[in-house]
């Protein structure tokens, strides 16, 4: 059997660091790319905004497997700002982020599966991308973007034998949910009918179960948000 | 990760004569679960698929409500509850609207909806008292989009969804969680209404919808299968009242 390959962005931490392990505990290439150096086999420092950066990892890790069957975007990050406060800067760099660093790696790894006739892709969305949210809607925008995209996308690729999907994580134990934020408050996991936080290899086995056994989900969003979105 | 079940996890699966259910029972034994298969008569087909997969056949009509408490309690002496629980019973019929009988509409939602209904009910207590159940209801895309000539198909589809819902806020912080999957065409003889109510062959009806779908195919019941496999798998804990719709791109509307 020839190897499986995935290209994990955001592998340095929490969702993506939770997806490149469960995809290496089940057999998988892993490269990762992110800012800051991951725990995968090939980890690469990349800024998920520069395409040409994005575009030489994923070739090298195709140069080094000789296959790239899976993508999954997981970097982002999050700030709170009210939305008159939100400055230009604030605004692009999300979007550069989010949306831009999805649509990167997408096209990076896409001739590549096209070649193969085989792949997928899974975004890491979010619940706030299908139901809004306060004090940061340049993220909740960018989310929102991010599924539409994945949507469009997975019609295009339909053909192709290329799947994509997004996960839109709720609530999940990560450093990306600082000490002290509201989503930590128990207040707020009171108001969750799984009262408590997602984990998040409980996102990462969303990722592989869609990776490995997703095959008729087109533009599908599964969201493990212990049901903060119903 | 919270972990799941304490011990071998035993599941119900309804519906398991033939089609998605008989994928979905052999998927499930396959993964490590106790299966007990149910449809509405006894069949040689429903006892070979439990002799096949080491479970148990139990025939019992779900829309009869007697039936689903003797169907519950003869699994509880068994096995002492169940711990997991798939609807995927379902019956079909298509015409007009207007020349549908009454009789023939309310039974499929009688079926469809109230047997689910019944069913739920009567496997709460024992996952209640384990601290932990997965509830798996098979709607289909026609209870997200609706579906022509099939008013009464779709309404208890539409219905089964709006319980997986609101079991889900419900029960989840008993440890219980309820998730759907909505299909659209699957290989299954069901399709066989479909192609009656067109006229046509089975083929075709396969054909004309694999034209319409962007992945160019219908889905396997083993695909259906998976999904059901990993709703009920440990790392799916937190998907609480979700619809899932494997569909091939078919349905442009989210549940
Ligand atoms: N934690 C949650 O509650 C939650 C909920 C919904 C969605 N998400 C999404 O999940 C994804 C992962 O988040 P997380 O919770 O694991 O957070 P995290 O902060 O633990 O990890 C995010 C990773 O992305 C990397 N990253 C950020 N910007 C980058 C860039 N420009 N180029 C390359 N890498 C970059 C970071 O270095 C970090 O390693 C994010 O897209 C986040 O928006 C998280």
């Amino acid at each position: 059997m020839t190897e499986r390959v995935a290209v994990v962005t955001g592998a340095a931490s929490g969702i993506g660091a939770a997806c490149a392990r469960a995809l290496s505990a089940d057999g998988w290439r892993v490269a990762g790319l992110d800012l800051n150096t991951s725990a995968t086999e090939l980890s690469r420092t990349v800024d998920v905004t520069d395409r040409d950066a994005v575009a030489a990892a994923v070739d090298g890790a195709q140069a080094q497997w000789g296959s790239v069957d899976l993508l999954v975007t997981a970097a982002g990050y999050d700030e709170r700002i009210p939305v008159a406060e939100i400055s230009k800067d604030s605004w692009d760099r999300m979007l550069a982020v989010l949306l831009g660093g999805t649509v990167n790696a997408c096209a990076a790894v896409l001739p590549h599966m096209r070649r193969q006739g085989s792949g997928s892709i899974v975004a890491i969305s979010s619940e706030l991308g299908l139901a809004g949210s306060e004090d940061n809607v340049h993220y909740a925008t960018a989310k929102g973007a991010v599924i539409g995209f994945v949507k469009a996308l997975a019609l295009e690729c339909a053909g192709d034998g290329i799947t994509v999907n997004s996960v839109a994580p709720g609530p999940t134990d990560t450093p990306l949910l600082e000490d002290g934020s509201p989503w930590r408050e128990p207040d707020y996991l009171a108001t969750l009918p799984l009262r408590r936080l997602v984990h998040p290899d409980e996102i990462a086995a969303t990722v592989v179960f869609l990776a490995e056994e997703g095959s008729f989900f087109c533009g599908e969003v599964l969201s493990p948000n212990a049901g903060a979105v119903i | 990760m919270p972990a799941q079940f304490p011990r071998v996890p035993v599941a119900l699966v309804t519906g398991a004569a033939q089609g998605l259910g008989h994928a979905i029972a052999t998927r499930l034994a396959h993964d490590g679960h106790l299966v007990i298969v149910n449809d509405k008569e006894d069949s040689a087909a429903l006892t070979d698929l439990a002799t096949q997969i080491g479970g148990l056949a139990l025939a019992a009509d779900v829309a009869d409500p007697e039936a689903v408490t003797e169907l519950v309690s003869e699994v509880a002496q068994r096995f002492g509850w169940v711990d997991v629980l798939v609807a995927n019973h379902a019956a079909m019929a298509m015409a007009p609207f207007l020349d549908m009988a009454p009789a023939p509409w309310w039974e499929q939602v009688e079926v469809n909806l109230s047997g689910t209904f019944r069913l739920v009910q009567a496997v709460l207590p024992g996952m209640r008292r384990a601290g932990a159940g997965r509830i798996v209801l098979i709607a289909s895309e026609a209870g997200v989009v609706g579906m022509r000539n099939a008013t009464a198909y779709s309404a208890s589809k539409g219905g089964l969804i709006a319980l997986t819902k609101s079991l889900g806020r419900e029960l989840a912080r008993e440890g219980i969680v309820t998730n759907a999957i909505a299909p659209s065409y699957v290989d299954t003889p069901q399709l066989q209404v479909d192609a009656a109510d067109a006229g046509v062959s089975i083929e075709d009806i396969k054909a004309a919808a694999a034209g319409r779908i962007p992945m160019g195919r219908i889905a396997t019941p083993q695909e259906i299968a998976a999904v059901t496999a990993f709703l009920v798998s440990p790392g799916a804990g937190s998907l609480v009242g979700q619809v899932l719709q494997p569909n091939g791109g078919t349905t442009r509307t989210r549940a």
